[in-house]
């Protein structure tokens, strides 16, 4: 595993330190599969399998990604006498052995070389023209030159054959259509990986047609108070580092969102006062000088009101609750409640005279 | 509370000797799927305290139990009855795949 700071560590024992580390700052862990969520209200729920319930203000999903199952016949019930999805784990199982890789990117190549170390014979199985391989050129060079690899090209698997044990796979030539049949006792599946993020389908976050969540800048998805991190978000390099890279912005940007959530609640829903939620943008100049006219009337005039100021760039989701697309506008509250809307006239008179009619 | 390591003698007087009905888990250390299996297998064991035992074997450590039982690849989890094999389940298994075999291979 490949992390700044670690010359030589495995995966587990990274995270091991990342936990201790977390919980020197009192984080809580706790080991649970969450089902379902409903993020449509300000506290969003989550449940577990074991009938947990939480709500939180901010949720951040970092539930990485699995490896993909092509649900081919065999596949699931010869798990374990045969099929296998990690070479470290079980490559030493196959000692002299006859063995089926399937894919072709970089884990495929990689663990099948690494598979070469036991089985006798190694035979990939490739969807593409022969000769190309969906991983880097200096492993598929070392492939090439590896002489218990073998290559299937232009090909997939149908089913995966034996009773008790893998005894051996279905080919289907793709060009063809023509289908073989290859003794082997082992068959490894290295078919890409896909984002575990199934239990949010129906959340109302948005996501790619292969699962993965789209965020900003700020890892922020679609839904107020949700952040994607990590393997499940759209992004171009998949590791530790930019998993942890982000997760920081996400902590950070959860963390100021719930301040200003908190600040809302108490300086302006709570207000005795009434609220001027004033919607301004730097780059809009009327909306300034909207901004100073409204700041005088109020100060000319009695303590009933509160101004209280939108920067419309930052808080876009205030801007979405209150349905405000254009600047300046104004949206006057009495104990968190919409009364009017003001019309957002230049004219010191007629400005004035709607608060006029909101007093009376 | 964590599973009692068997090695090739411990393995024949408890599951073949004793007769325990038991499950024994079948890991190496630098699998990643064993090291989700064998924390829920902890969690899971006080609820079948005297019941059904619960054993932890590596396969790295006792290469002849797991080519006793032909196994290709770990996680396996083998459940025995009797002194009898009566089946597994592999790879990355829900804990009610578990529950559900237990309940199978005690006949409830
Ligand atoms: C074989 C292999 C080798 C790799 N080697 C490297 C390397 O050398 N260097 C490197 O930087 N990266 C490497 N990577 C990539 C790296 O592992 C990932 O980029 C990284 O782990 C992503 O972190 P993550 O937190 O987004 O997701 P993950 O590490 O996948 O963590 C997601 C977590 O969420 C949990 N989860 C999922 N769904 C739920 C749910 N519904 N409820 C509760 N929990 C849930 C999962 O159990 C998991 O614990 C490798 C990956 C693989 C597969």
């Amino acid at each position: 595993m490949n992390y700044p700071g670690y010359r030589q560590v495995s995966g587990p024992d990274l995270m091991k330190d990342f936990q201790k580390h977390a919980e020197s700052f009192n984080v809580e862990f706790l080991k649970e599969e969450v089902i379902s969520v409903d993020f449509s209200q300000e506290d969003k729920l989550i449940k577990t399998k074991k009938g947990k319930e939480f709500t939180a203000k901010a949720v951040i999903l970092a539930c990485g990604s699995e490896p993909r199952i092509l649900n081919i016949p065999g596949e699931k019930t010869l798990r374990g006498s045969g099929v296998a999805y990690c070479a470290t784990c079980d490559a030493e199982f196959f000692e002299g052995e006859e063995v089926v890789v399937v894919g072709s990117g970089d884990q495929a190549i990689e663990e099948g070389m690494y598979i070469t170390k036991f089985a006798r014979k190694v035979t990939v199985i490739v969807l593409h023209d022969e000769g190309i391989l969906d991983c880097n050129k200096v492993s598929a060079e070392r492939a090439f030159n590896n002489e218990k690899m073998k290559f299937i090209w232009n090909s997939t698997i149908e089913e995966v054959l034996g009773e008790e044990n893998v005894e051996g796979v279905k080919i289907k030539n793709l060009k063809t259509g023509s289908s073989s049949e290859l003794t082997c006792q082992g068959v490894f599946f290295f078919v890409g990986m896909i984002p575990s993020t199934r239990f949010i389908n129906n959340s109302g976050i948005e996501m790619d047609k292969s699962g993965y969540i789209p965020v900003n800048d700020r890892m922020e998805t679609n839904l107020e108070g949700i952040y994607a991190v990590g393997d499940n978000r759209v992004k171009y390099l998949r590791q530790v580092v930019s998993a942890a890279g982000d997760g920081a912005t996400a902590a950070v940007a959860a963390e100021r969102y719930i301040e200003e959530l908190n600040d809302f609640h108490a300086n302006v829903l709570q207000s005795d006062k009434k609220i001027l939620l004033l919607f301004f943008n730097v780059l809009v100049n009327e909306s300034l000088e909207f901004s100073t006219l409204l700041e005088t009337i109020i100060g000319e005039n009695s303590n009933d009101y509160k101004l209280c100021k939108v920067d419309m760039s930052t808080k876009k989701n205030l801007a979405e609750k209150y349905e405000i697309e254009e600047v300046p506008a104004v949206v006057v509250l009495d104990k968190g409640k919409v009364i009017k809307q003001l019309d957002c006239s230049m004219d010191k008179e007629k400005l004035k005279s709607q608060f006029d009619a909101i007093s009376c | 509370m964590s599973l009692e390591q068997l090695n090739s003698n411990r393995f024949e007087e408890i599951i073949y000797d004793n007769c325990e009905p038991s499950l024994v888990i079948f890991s190496r250390k630098d699998c990643h799927v064993c090291k989700e299996i064998v924390p829920m297998l902890e969690e899971m064991k006080p609820q079948y305290e005297g019941k059904f035992g619960f054993y932890y074997v590596d396969v790295e450590e006792d290469k002849t139990l797991f080519q006793r039982f032909s196994l290709k690849g770990v996680p396996q989890v083998l459940f025995f009855r009797e002194g009898e094999y009566r089946g597994k389940v592999a790879g990355k298994v829900e804990e009610e795949s578990i529950e559900e075999k237990i309940a199978e291979v005690l006949g409830v």
